[in-house]
């Protein structure tokens, strides 16, 4: 009996500690935001500088104390926009001929590139965009520089090809049969089945995959820095402007940043880390939604 | 009490969430006797198997009424159910090898139980695979993996390996529905000679095989026990309407 | 516009969407390993991107030189795409070995410098020690600068031959290392995806097994595999934040492996909890029910019987993590630092391969050096695709049973 017992506490306490484990998942998250939001909002608090100013502002100078982000929110928004704008339509097309038009070898293949292009570091991204784009930009650009926000969409909307194709894919693929054959049998063509009974039965799916491209997007930091250009001030009025987004604001200052400037650098991830909850609540409905459906 | 009875169940009810599975099952088990379920689909027999070794405890929304008396004790209450399930051991409808050698399937239990003397697993071993009568089919290849093996072998293997434990009560979900006639009768043969040693309770959907090798036969209907009677009975003399229907096939 | 005429036509720009795709990813590979493939050997791989100055300390010791002058001007180890050749080389026996001199010119510094191309198997060189009486090694592409105290810098070749063959005793000679090369890089990308991997491997399989094998559904696992997707979803540059806050400046780690090896941890849970948690739904449960009715106990069944079975998940989940260390950039960059040397406590700063490249491409725009970084981390990501092809197929095997 004793010894029935001991086994009992010994899996009792096994499965604490497995508990254990999965909650770190959970303090993570908590960590994150507490560690983030406790910083980023320390000044504004303690009055050291105005939100209204951090909000609205449209020049970041640390020198003369002037750290507005209200143009880095615009480029931000901007660059992921232009990426979706681009990068989806030629995304879903993609997922489309893998999933009902290659054969399966073809579809393999491409399936295969397209698990490459997801493994690509982001920042060999950027090396090839400021090897490319940036020198294509400069061509045909009236600035004096070819960093720019036209060449940080095209870099953006080459990365989130790969989350957009493969989600989509998935989603196509598991349209069931039954609708393929039913649309055929009323005498539509393949093209008309694909775009009036597949793509709209796969819809939630491929929403999916777009949020979760935009999630990319805006969270990009180490491509963008390098195409970006990065300007102190301005909010971006054409393509050919420079942008600097919110990510690459953290990510070239914080190293040496110190004192009110490093809790405003907190305060823009703030800003950041919001957009990014705003997201994943969205992906949350929508796979909760086909899941109910 | 009946010294002989190995299980007695009392007003047991099982709920699936809202759903009642089963209702009201008195029933005694006799030792040493092969007990067979038979009933259409989905009318509680394999859930009442699964509750003797409280093989429900597995899914969340399972709610148990009433007492299930193991040797004159309730297999709910303080007993270890580890240690039940060494006494009572299970077969299942598909052969359920696990990813092993035949070998290791068979040394699978008494390993957990704590058993490492080399010897004593090799004559276990051997013993088991005797008595399940696959130990001259498998005698050159016990380090080759189970999944090689066909399914009727498969299953033997399973009860082999459930032998291997020892217990006192062995239940079979249906052993023989996966299986082609000819695995299905060794299978046959195989409980016939394992009823002197061991209490034997076995689902099943073929009234042929409960009349062909049962001593009981308990008739189940939506969640009830609507005869259970010495299976010459059953088949030939049923007192309930319902049981002569389903035994004559005019449902099922 | 007919039917069939708009079918072919949208047909047509579905081709056209999938060359795109095609073509950008051909495109991109393919400039980086054009751009950097001149970059890429032995040298590259072995050595460190800093040049390192040395005293080396030597007993001087005549060496006639043993191979003919012909064969000595053929020898020219130097380095091709930024040293050309001036002067030499010429033979001097008291080191034993030929020196040249030669022109280097990089995307930022031009300046003259003496190589050694050629040394003697018996040559001083060749037991030379440091400061401390520590032996080191000096290579045939190595610079020398000065020699007990006379500088070489203005000097033409012959003068410096001469100065050196003036010398005479324990000579202290002032050389240095050749740079250029990722050496650090490699170690430190290996350092990071182990470290990281101990802290989150063990922490992502058991939250799995809790996940499929112990939680009854309800708020606290919705709650988890919340904050799961949650930690999915965060970009890098935030789990950057938070290590910066927590490791480097609570924890007082500093801008370290060990900083970054857990920052990179965290982002690491959610890829190993999801691959085994999917591992371990595909192992039938037929396998845990037969393990239950033979009496042994849930830990028993888990250990004997499932996680072997999750065996090829679990690599599959330790190779996606591989590929996301290697990756990894911004997070890194705020925790782990830019600095090319081999870390040497878990406390002192390393920059991975991927951080290298950024570094030299964005600090010192040197896209030709980041091209050939990233032909090595490419090569890594195909090496790892086509493994992790391999275990996942494996784990199919009980489902086509």
């Amino acid at each position: 009996m004793q010894a029935i017992k001991r086994k009992k506490q010994k899996e009792t306490i096994i499965e604490s500690f497995f508990l254990i484990c999965a909650f770190v998942a959970v303090i993570s998250v908590l960590a994150i935001t507490v560690f983030v939001f406790y910083n980023g909002i320390k000044p504004f608090v303690s009055n050291s500088y105005p939100l209204w100013d951090f909000l609205t502002g449209v020049e970041w100078r640390p020198g003369s104390n002037m750290y507005g982000i209200f143009y880095m929110i615009v480029g931000s928004i901007f660059a992921t926009l232009g990426a979706i704008l681009i990068g989806v339509p030629v995304a879903i097309l993609t997922a489309v001929y893998i999933s009902e038009m290659a054969g399966s070898r073809v579809g393999k293949m491409i399936r295969f590139a397209v698990e490459l292009l997801a493994g690509i570091p982001s920042v060999l991204y950027g090396v090839f965009g400021l090897g490319i784009i940036v020198p294509y930009v400069l061509k045909i650009s009236p600035m004096a520089q070819g960093e720019s926000l036209l060449a940080t969409i095209l870099v953006l909307a080459i990365m989130i090809l790969p989350t957009v194709v493969s989600i989509s894919e998935t989603s196509i693929s598991a349209v069931p049969k039954e609708y393929r054959e039913g649309s055929y049998a009323l005498g539509a063509s393949k093209i008309q089945t694909i775009f009036k009974v597949v793509l709209p039965a796969a819809r939630s799916g491929i929403m999916t995959g777009v949020i979760l491209g935009i999630g990319r997007a805006i969270g990009e930091t180490m491509a963008v820095m390098l195409v970006c250009g990065n300007p102190i001030a301005g909010i971006p009025t054409s393509l050919f402007d420079q942008i600097r987004p919110l990510t690459t604001n953290i990510a070239l200052e914080m190293g040496y940043a110190s004192g009110v400037h490093q809790e405003l650098l907190y305060s823009t991830g703030v800003v950041l880390f919001i957009f990014i909850m705003i997201i994943n609540l969205a992906v949350n409905k929508l796979v909760k939604a086909k899941v109910g459906s | 009490m009946d010294a002989n009875i190995k299980f007695n169940t009392k007003n047991l009810d099982l709920f699936y969430g809202d759903f009642q599975a089963l209702k009201a099952i008195n029933m005694e088990i006799r030792e040493k006797e092969v007990t067979a379920f038979i009933g259409p689909s989905g009318c509680g027999k394999s859930t009442f198997l699964r509750c003797l070794n409280r093989m429900n405890d597995l899914i969340d929304s399972v709610k148990i009424n009433g007492e299930i008396l193991f040797d004159g004790q309730d297999i709910n209450g303080t007993i270890d159910v580890i240690n039940l399930r060494t006494r009572v051991g299970m077969v299942f409808q598909k052969p359920n090898p696990f990813p092993m050698s035949i070998y290791e399937n068979i040394a699978y239990g008494p390993k957990c139980q704590g058993m490492k003397d080399k010897n004593q697993l090799d004559t276990l071993v051997k013993e088991s695979l005797v008595k399940a009568a696959l130990w001259e089919e498998v005698k050159d290849r016990l380090n080759k993996s189970a999944l090689g093996l066909s399914g009727g072998q498969q299953q033997r293997l399973c009860i082999a390996r459930t032998i291997a434990m020892n217990p006192e009560v062995i239940l079979m979900d249906e052993p023989t529905s996966a299986l082609d006639p000819i695995a299905t009768a060794k299978i046959e043969d195989l409980m016939s000679s394992l009823k002197k040693d061991y209490t034997i309770i076995i689902v099943t959907h073929s009234m042929q095989q409960a009349g062909r090798i049962s001593d009981k036969t308990a008739f189940f209907l939506m969640g009830e026990v609507i005869e259970f009677n010495e299976t010459p009975i059953i088949f030939t003399n049923p007192h309930d309407k319902r049981t002569e229907d389903y035994i004559t096939g005019r449902f099922g | 516009m007919g039917r069939k005429a708009k079918d072919i036509l949208v047909k047509g720009v579905i081709y056209l969407a999938t060359g795109i795709t095609l073509s950008v990813l051909l495109f991109i590979v393919g400039f980086i390993f054009v751009k950097g493939i001149g970059l890429v050997n032995w040298d590259f791989l072995t050595r460190d991107y800093n040049e390192k100055v040395v005293y080396a300390f030597i007993e001087s010791n005549d060496v006639p030189l043993n191979i003919d002058k012909q064969s000595l001007n053929e020898k020219n180890p130097y380095d091709k795409r930024y040293e050309t050749h001036l002067e030499g080389p010429i033979y001097v026996e008291n080191i034993g070995a030929a020196i040249a001199k030669v022109s280097y010119k990089n995307h930022s510094t031009e300046r003259e410098q003496f190589v050694i191309t050629y040394i003697e198997k018996d040559s001083p060189l060749r037991s030379a020690i440091d400061s401390t009486g520590k032996e080191i090694t000096i290579g045939t592409d190595y610079i020398v600068q000065s020699i007990n105290g006379n500088d070489f810098a203005e000097l033409t070749l012959a003068e410096v031959a001469a100065t050196i063959a003036d010398e005479s005793g324990e000579l202290k000679v002032k050389i240095v290392q050749p740079g250029g090369g990722i050496k650090s890089n490699i170690i430190t990308t290996l350092y990071m995806v182990l470290l990281s991997l101990i802290v989150a491997l063990p922490l992502g399989i058991f939250g799995a097994i809790y996940l499929t094998e112990y939680a009854k559904p309800g708020r606290l696992v919705n709650m988890i595999r919340f904050a799961a997707e949650c930690l999915a979803g965060i970009p890098s540059i935030i789990f950057g934040l938070f290590g910066m806050a927590f490791f480097v400046v609570v924890l007082k780690f500093q801008i370290s492996l060990i900083s970054g090896s857990l920052t990179v941890a965290i982002i690491l849970l959610p890829v190993i909890i999801r691959s085994t948690e999917e591992a371990l739904k595909t192992v039938p449960m037929a396998f845990r029910e037969g393990s239950l009715a033979l009496g042994a106990t849930k830990l028993q069944t888990i250990f004997k019987v499932v996680l072997p079975c999750a065996v090829p998940g679990i690599a599959t989940a330790v190779l996606l993590s591989i590929g996301r260390v290697v990756g990894e950039s911004a997070a890194l960059l705020l925790t782990a630092g830019t600095v090319a040397q081999i870390p040497g406590t878990l406390f002192s700063p390393g920059s991975t391969l991927t951080v290298q490249a950024y570094y030299v491409a964005k600090e010192e725009g040197n896209i030709e050096l980041a091209c050939a970084i990233g032909i090595v981390i490419i090569v890594i990501v195909i090496v790892l695709n086509i493994l992790s092809r391999i275990t996942s197929d494996k784990l199919d095997v009980f489902n086509k049973k």
